[in-house]
């Protein structure tokens, strides 16, 4: 089927979107010899969720983690092959990491807060990137944290320790964090997996409204949440995509058997 | 940033800004990991430097006695002779004697705090002990030159003597007058001092036992000690004796407790009850005062050999350890 | 039952007893010491404390009166000194072990020469700085003291700095450069900062093992009679003086000695209680 699935995405998508945000083309990612993902070609279109589904060992991780390369820390990991952000390969050794780290932002499975206040942990990056006053910070501090949808909850205890805040309100916390520095891609990487039923809800809706403004990749084990909050959806299997399309249609009717086994609860 | 400031040589796009802050970044990411590489150097170059400034400053009484200084038993800094055969065997005695008497206690200590005290008790037990690797060894030095080798000469060494001094074979190890001070006294300090290294180690090596073997051994109907004895000493086999070497490492290079409870005496003597000295107290006894510079450099050559021991002991320990901890991470 | 069977399971049930019981023995030996050796420098140190303690220099022979001011200002100068040198250095090869050099060979190689340093004779370490600096200078020093003293003190606090850096999780790491921080902030300023408390124990624990240590100080910071500050002079040390003046034969000589084996014993103990409580206090912080 490897032959059959780039095209497929190609013409399905061009249908409904003008235009692509993320190109992979003919990705292969490597762990020392092994290969992890082999000839990924796929087009993830502007302000929409793309969810990325597949039993576990799949490589859908693996995927997201090459999106802004945040692989690079650990030796012996490489990619070849194409990844286009707004038509500039960012596998490219010039490529600035940092740049491309602060259009493309990463939530991973577990809330990781710095070790300061909730404040701080906003500000922290946006510091970096940018030189403002501190009235400007506070509104963009303000700004992130309404966009995640902690406002209300944090606005008393911006000077507090996040590490006192609780599981669903952390994770919040990492978005709020990353959407701060204004990137243009969101990368969630299982963020609802260590939380309770409440808090996955909460940051499914906040998934929901975030797409107006970024365009946002979410890897989940869990299919009815792919269902629920993502436009589009590939699946992948043994570091291959097998099939990607709107939601609706995967979910649905979807054109492979190893889908629908899935999708069916037969395997994975 | 406000663009009154802004003159034609400062950048003020945001991508111009972009591309200098990226670069600038990268520039200190690169002084940051050399500047930390260049610390991790330093601990490199602190043991290289330690044996090669040893085996420099000793270089005059190797080149001058060669093997001889390992061998002869004269030290006489007026006929400027030197030869290390006594403290060597003075650090070697007092340092046997030490794992002797730590080995088995340290042994019990951790079999009493693994598996036979109640759970309340442990960790203040474990922390009284590590107390005692805390106190300085000048204390323990002060603490046997004042008070438990004055005690020995008057409660333990004339029984010794006495009962054990006649015994054929060992008997020349305990004949002597009870001086107080002298390498048996000088073992059970060092004993002492090593006996909470020997047992955390082990304590901590017998906590690596995975739970469901000893419950398996204890579902066979096997008392606590059959399954310490059968299962957890043979599964951490290496690794104990990795504790005792690190223990006999210490031994070998302790100074101060030694150098207070040991004498100064550069004869050799069967006896145990005598005193002796070692390689590391006879540096601190008389570095200062060693004018000619042969006497000097066979100091610092006696440096130099405690520090290749060492070296190869503690090596030794880490090697053992370190297959425990390699097991412990695979499984 | 057989009889044989009965007898054997006696056996075995009596073997475990002995040992059960020698074991909680061994304990009671061990801590024997412990507080044999904590009664006689507490009640020995005791009697020899007096106002001057403190206020006083070390006296000549026969040492009645006289304190040990000096001293402490030599060995508070000296380990400034170490841990000066000691503590920056420590963090910086600890963090190049944990953040670069996680598998790498040469990283393996440091960290196990590491432990062995942290393990090695300390009088060695005074006969290198005695070999490179005091005998190059040509005089000793209360530098030549604490840089000795910087050698027991780093490795120690690079060992912890390593550990503690590779307790945090990856995730952090991964968090903070998914913001596109670069890597030297995101060590120092949110890894570094997660690993502080285990730090600043290894800290005290260093700064403990070195209050107590005086073979790398008889040759390289050496002794002095009086009052000092000057770093390129010999200067007196508490456990220096603990070692010249209770080797002498002067009764006053040694009730100083006591007196200071007190003090350096009841700030160590002090140190190794705090830093417990700080690494327990920073436990219940991060679950």
């Amino acid at each position: 089927m490897t032959e059959t699935a780039p095209t497929l995405s190609a013409q399905t998508l061009s249908t409904v979107v003008s235009q692509p945000k993320l190109i992979a083309r003919n990705l292969d990612f490597f762990y020392q010899e092994f290969l992890a993902l082999q000839d990924i070609s796929m087009e993830i279109p502007e302000h929409k969720v793309t969810a990325i589904i597949g039993p576990s060992g799949c490589g859908k991780s693996t995927l997201l983690r090459v999106f802004n390369r945040i692989y690079a820390i650990y030796p012996k990991l490489r990619a070849c092959g194409e990844v286009l952000l707004d038509g500039q390969n960012i596998l490219e050794p010039g490529y600035s990491l940092n740049r491309l780290r602060s259009k493309v932002g990463m939530v991973f499975q577990k809330p990781v807060p710095f070790p300061m206040s909730i404040y701080e942990n906003i500000a922290y990056g946006i510091r970096h990137h940018e030189r403002i006053s501190r009235s400007e910070m506070d509104m963009r501090v303000e700004l992130a944290l309404r966009q995640s949808a902690l406002w209300n909850e944090a606005k008393d205890k911006l000077k507090q320790n996040a590490l006192g805040l609780s599981g669903g309100q952390q994770q919040r916390l990492c978005i709020a964090r990353a959407i701060a520095l204004k990137p243009e891609v969101i990368l969630l990487d299982e963020p609802t997996s260590a939380l309770d039923p409440i808090a996955t809800g909460r940051i499914e809706q906040l998934v929901e409204e975030l797409k107006r403004d970024f365009t946002i990749v979410i890897v989940t084990h869990n299919m009815q949440q792919a269902a629920r909050v993502s436009d589009f959806t590939a699946f992948m299997y043994l570091g291959e995509l097998i099939e990607f399309g709107g939601t609706q249609t995967i979910f649905t009717k979807p054109t492979k058997t190893q889908t629908e086994d899935y999708i069916t609860g037969r395997f994975g | 940033m406000p663009d009154s400031s802004t003159s034609a040589a400062i950048p003020n796009t945001p991508a111009q800004r972009m591309i200098l802050r990226t670069t600038r970044d990268a520039r200190n990411d690169r002084l940051f990991r050399w500047v930390l590489l260049s610390c991790a150097m330093l601990v490199l170059l602190a043991l290289l430097g330690a044996v090669a400034s040893t085996l420099w400053g000793g270089r005059l009484a190797f080149h001058t006695f060669g093997w001889k200084f390992l061998v002869s038993d004269q030290w006489n800094a007026v006929t400027g002779q030197f030869g290390a055969l006594v403290p060597i065997w003075g650090t070697l005695m007092t340092s046997l004697i030490a794992m002797l008497l730590a080995v088995p206690i340290s042994f019990g200590i951790a079999l009493f705090l693994t598996e036979v005290a109640p759970s309340w008790m442990r960790a203040p037990v474990s922390a009284a002990v590590e107390l005692l690797a805390g106190i300085p060894s000048i204390i323990y030095g002060m603490w046997g030159l004042f008070v438990f080798a004055p005690f020995l000469a008057d409660h333990v060494y004339p029984w010794v003597n006495d009962k054990l001094g006649h015994l054929p074979l060992i008997g020349a190890l305990f004949r002597g007058p009870p001086l107080g001070i002298g390498m048996l006294t000088a073992g059970i300090v060092l004993a002492i001092m090593v006996i909470p290294f020997i047992s955390s180690v082990m304590r901590d090596v017998f906590l690596t036992v995975p739970t469901r073997l000893k419950e398996s051994a204890y579902a066979l109907g096997s008392t606590t000690w059959e399954v310490v004895w059968n299962i957890v000493l043979p599964y951490t086999r290496s690794a104990v004796v990795g504790g005792i070497f690190l223990g006999l490492g210490r031994a070998l290079g302790e100074t101060m407790a030694v150098t207070f409870v040991l004498g100064n005496a550069h004869q050799l003597s069967a006896s145990l009850l005598m005193p002796s000295s070692s390689i590391a107290s006879v540096i601190a006894n008389e570095f200062t005062e060693a004018v000619s510079p042969m006497h000097q450099s066979s100091l610092i050559a006696l440096g130099f050999l405690l520090f290749v021991v060492t070296f190869i002991v503690l090596a030794i320990a880490k090697l053992l350890l370190l297959g425990l901890a390699r097991r412990g991470g695979t499984e | 039952m057989s009889a044989d069977n009965i007898w054997l399971y006696r056996r075995r049930r009596a073997i475990n007893l002995i040992a059960l019981v020698l074991g909680a023995a061994a304990t009671l030996f061990g801590l024997f010491w412990l507080g044999w050796i904590l009664w006689v420098t507490l009640v020995k140190g005791f009697t020899a404390l007096g106002p001057m303690l403190f206020t006083h220099s070390t006296p000549p022979p026969p040492g009645a009166g006289g304190g040990l001011a000096n001293a402490f200002l030599g060995s508070l100068i000296v380990n400034s000194i170490a841990l000066a040198v000691g503590v920056p250095v420590g963090i910086g090869a600890g963090m190049w072990l944990a953040e670069y050099a996680k598998h790498g060979k040469l990283g393996g190689v440091i960290r196990f020469l590491n432990d062995i340093l942290l393990s090695a004779p300390s009088i060695v370490l005074g006969l290198f700085i005695y070999t490179i600096l005091v005998k190059v200078v040509g005089h000793f020093s209360a530098l030549a003291g604490g840089l000795a003293l910087a050698l027991i003190v780093l490795p120690i606090v690079v060992r912890t700095t390593d550990e503690m850096l590779k307790l945090v999780p990856s995730t952090m790491r991964e968090a903070a450069l998914s913001l596109g921080i670069p890597q030297w902030k995101v060590v120092m300023q949110i890894l570094f900062r997660s690993a502080r408390a285990g730090v600043i124990t290894g800290i005290l624990l260093a700064l403990a093992r070195i209050s107590g240590e005086t073979a790398p100080l008889l040759f390289t910071a050496l002794n002095n009679q009086y009052w000092s500050s000057n770093l390129l002079k010999p200067i007196a040390t508490v456990p220096v003086v603990i070692f010249q003046f209770a080797l002498s034969p002067y009764a006053g000589w040694h009730a100083l000695a006591w007196a200071g084996a007190l003090v350096i014993t009841l700030f160590i103990l002090t140190l190794s209680l705090l830093s417990r409580l700080i690494l327990s206090r920073s436990k219940v912080t991060h679950d």
